[in-house]
């Protein structure tokens, strides 16, 4: 193992470890904005600690058929997948999934999902995905409410 | 007023204004990444976002604290606890941490789906 370093990386790797996390493949800001990347982060996580529930946000292609390569993902979308939600988007394919577990499902039925569903495609049908998605999780929090254990 | 004057004045000064107003306009967006419409082709690497954990278990503690309001979900330990941290980016890796979320099932799954 005669390589030479890495005189690129910002850290210590060297020929025989492995880069940093901020090393590997594009930037962390590739598909949005630091901005955006705030305000998503802010919704998933204010809607998950009002809610309880764990609500999580997948971008990306989704294999055909979509429904059941949202339904896989949402099993191992956290710990207990029964309390998780799931929102999938494929901006290529136009498609937008959204997947409630059992736990989930009682607090937000499927009514329900599906008017989150409709905001947020409309929103998407203009370009607005960040937007969309925010909206979407803010009707998905106003209609799962507190849970019964963070009522006071 | 000779020739050479009259070509600055008629020719270079809504020259100079052009410029600065094509400067104007351009300059601002340079850097902006290229905006999503629908119907174009989606060629970035799955990613998935998940919340912060409520609270993360603090050092110390040993992560056995019980106080009321301490954490809504629980504190995690093990992978699960690095399952909480890590944002999975790109194809989520199918060993580990999968088997253990895959002894609970969801149950009858709900939701809704739309296209646009």
């Amino acid at each position: 193992m005669t390589r030479a370093l890495e005189v690129d990386s910002h850290d210590t790797a060297t020929a025989t470890t492995g880069a940093a996390r901020t090393d590997e493949g594009g930037s962390v800001d590739e598909v949005f904005s630091y901005r955006e990347l705030a305000r998503l982060d802010e919704a998933l996580t204010m809607s998950s600690r009002e809610t309880g529930l764990r609500f999580t946000l997948y971008v990306g292609e989704l294999r055909k058929p979509t429904r059941t390569h949202a339904e896989e993902l949402h099993a191992r979308s956290g710990p207990d997948a029964s309390d998780a939600v799931l929102i999938a988007v494929s901006p290529g394919q136009r498609v937008v999934e959204v997947v409630t577990g059992a736990g989930a499902g009682r607090r937000l039925p499927d009514r329900a999902c599906a008017l989150a569903v409709l905001s947020m495609t409309s929103s998407f049908a203009n370009g607005d995905l960040v937007g969309g998605v925010v909206n979407g999780l803010r009707q998905l929090s106003d209609q799962a409410g507190h849970p019964a254990s963070l009522r006071h | 007023m000779n020739v050479a004057e009259a070509l600055l004045v008629f020719a270079g000064i809504p020259l100079a204004i052009v410029v600065v107003l094509a400067l104007l306009t351009l300059k601002p967006g340079a850097n902006r990444r290229p905006r999503y419409k629908p119907g174009q082709a989606w060629d970035h690497a799955p990613i998935w976002y998940e919340p912060h954990p409520a609270h993360a278990p603090a050092a110390g503690h040993g992560g056995e604290t019980h106080a009321i309001g301490s954490s809504v979900y629980g504190e995690r330990h093990g992978s699960d606890a690095a399952a909480t941290h890590a944002v999975s980016a790109g194809q989520p890796h199918s060993g580990g941490g999968s088997t253990a979320h895959a002894a609970r099932p969801a149950g009858p799954l709900g939701g809704a789906r739309g296209t646009w």
